[in-house]
């Protein structure tokens, strides 16, 4: 079949285009020329004002209640799918707004265990170092209570002999206490009377032995209970007052108490 | 002449308002489709009913084309052509779907549906008789219109009807148009002295 612009207006073929008698590749084929042709698409328009106004001149009006029934039908078929797409919309709103309200509720959360966590790892930090403060006491006390427990039994073992060292002239109010066992050959003396003394001085032990003064120990500074060397063969101890850290030999001018042993 | 003219006036106020209310249409809006019902009901519903020539059968025909024509609005494009030719296709092809349905024997015979068409008439014979320009046409050109507008012959058929060759019909369709073209632009002429005068 012609399809070109001089046959088309001859053959008769856009008037059967606008009666509806082709084939839709047909139409389509006579759409494409009819957007390309200007003059074509002219002519075409004039051919469907003609059968418009055929149509128009021998209208029959139809019965009133055509147009009723079709409106009718029309707002069935309308208010169904409005109400679906309505019902669907919200919907889709109402799942939205719970996923928003979800979202926002798990984000709040999200910040207050956030910031509830930083509170839980602050106080833990604090109970940790509470802990290695506690742990440290602990073992200072443990030491000194283990200390203190040995000193103890040193002291009130029945093989300990008590022996009172008593401030000479030159330092009257001294008096320090002096266990000592023989048989587990310990010394454990209690200086919580004897005078403080300046940073250049300690007061220094030590045992005479057949004349010679052997060292037992300086004697701390706060410390009220200490062991000291215990020496064989002692006749007597003795505790002088020494430039700090102790002496090799004793300054026998500064010697402050004695007491034999029996 | 009176009645023409008025009938072209009417056409004339169609064309403005048509886009607008087709918009409206596409949109799902019942106003529109109301209004244009009330402008084309009467065109395409004397153009089923001659080819129907069944008033109860046309008015189910008349409905079922403005459904049609309400569900499928988004398919229409103007760019091809206007919205009556569109509207009388559908109601055409609805209306030729019906005849084959109805007479069996026609069915298996090419989808001819007017082999025995002068049966059974249940019509006012006034329905059925033409108006306008039309009447002023030589009896042939007259029938060449009425055969492939009113009665949905294919050119084919409609040659076969008027027993003459296919190019004769062609050209009595083109000249029948052409002659009411002149008809219309007189009258439209009239209408504008008639406008400019008002």
């Amino acid at each position: 079949m012609m399809m070109d612009k001089k046959s088309l207006l001859e053959n008769g073929l856009l008037e059967q285009y606008l009666l509806g008698e082709l084939n839709a590749n047909q139409c389509e084929k006579i759409e494409q020329l009819l957007a390309s042709d200007n003059e074509l698409k002219t002519h075409v328009e004039q051919l469907e004002l003609d059968f418009e106004n055929i149509g128009l001149e021998n209208a029959i009006t139809p019965p009133e209640f055509i147009k009723s029934q079709l409106l009718d039908k029309v707002k069935i078929t309308t208010a169904n799918p409005k109400v679906v797409t309505l019902a669907k919309n919200n919907n889709t709103k109402f799942y939205l707004g719970i996923a928003a309200s979800v979202a926002g509720f798990l984000l709040i959360g999200s910040f207050w265990m956030y910031s509830q966590l930083s509170d839980v790892k602050e106080q833990l930090q604090t109970v940790d170092t509470t802990n290695t403060e506690l742990n440290t006491t602990i073992e200072t006390l443990n030491t000194e209570l283990e200390r203190t427990n040995s000193l103890y039994s040193e002291i009130v073992n029945p093989d300990t002999e008590h022996y009172i060292l008593k401030g000479n002239a030159s330092l009257p109010e001294a008096k320090v206490i002096s266990y000592v066992n023989h048989k587990s050959k310990s010394v454990v003396i209690n200086t919580e009377r004897l005078p403080e003394l300046d940073a250049e001085h300690d007061y220094q032990m030590w045992a005479d032995v057949e004349g010679e003064m052997i060292d037992m120990g300086v004697i701390s500074k706060g410390k009220t209970m200490m062991t000291m060397a215990y020496i064989d063969n002692a006749e007597s101890l003795n505790i002088t007052i020494e430039p700090s850290g102790g002496n090799d030999h004793p300054t026998v001018e500064r010697l402050v108490t004695n007491v034999y042993l029996r | 002449m009176d009645e023409q003219h008025f009938t072209f006036g009417k056409s004339l106020t169609l064309m403005q308002n048509d886009n607008t209310l087709i918009q409206q249409l596409k949109s799902k809006d019942e106003r529109a489709l109301s209004l244009l019902y009330d402008k084309y009901s009467g065109a395409i519903y004397g153009v089923i009913i001659k080819m129907i020539r069944d008033e109860g059968k046309a008015q189910n025909l008349l409905q079922d084309t403005f459904i049609t024509v309400w569900e499928k609005a988004e398919t229409y494009d103007a760019d091809k052509g206007r919205f009556y030719t569109w509207v009388y296709r559908i109601a055409k092809n609805k209306t030729l779907n019906v005849l084959r349905k109805t007479d069996p024997l026609i069915q298996t015979d090419d989808f001819s549906v007017h082999t025995n068409k002068e049966d059974a008439i249940s019509i006012d014979p006034e329905y059925l008789e033409l108006n306008g320009a039309l009447t002023s046409l030589e009896a042939h050109h007259k029938e060449a219109i009425e055969l492939v507008y009113f009665k949905g012959y294919t050119h084919k058929e409609a040659h076969q009807e008027m027993n003459v060759p296919l190019g004769t019909f062609k050209s009595y369709i083109r000249q029948a148009l052409k002659l009411l073209r002149e008809t219309y632009s007189k009258s439209l002429s009239l209408l504008l002295l008639i406008l400019n005068a008002l």
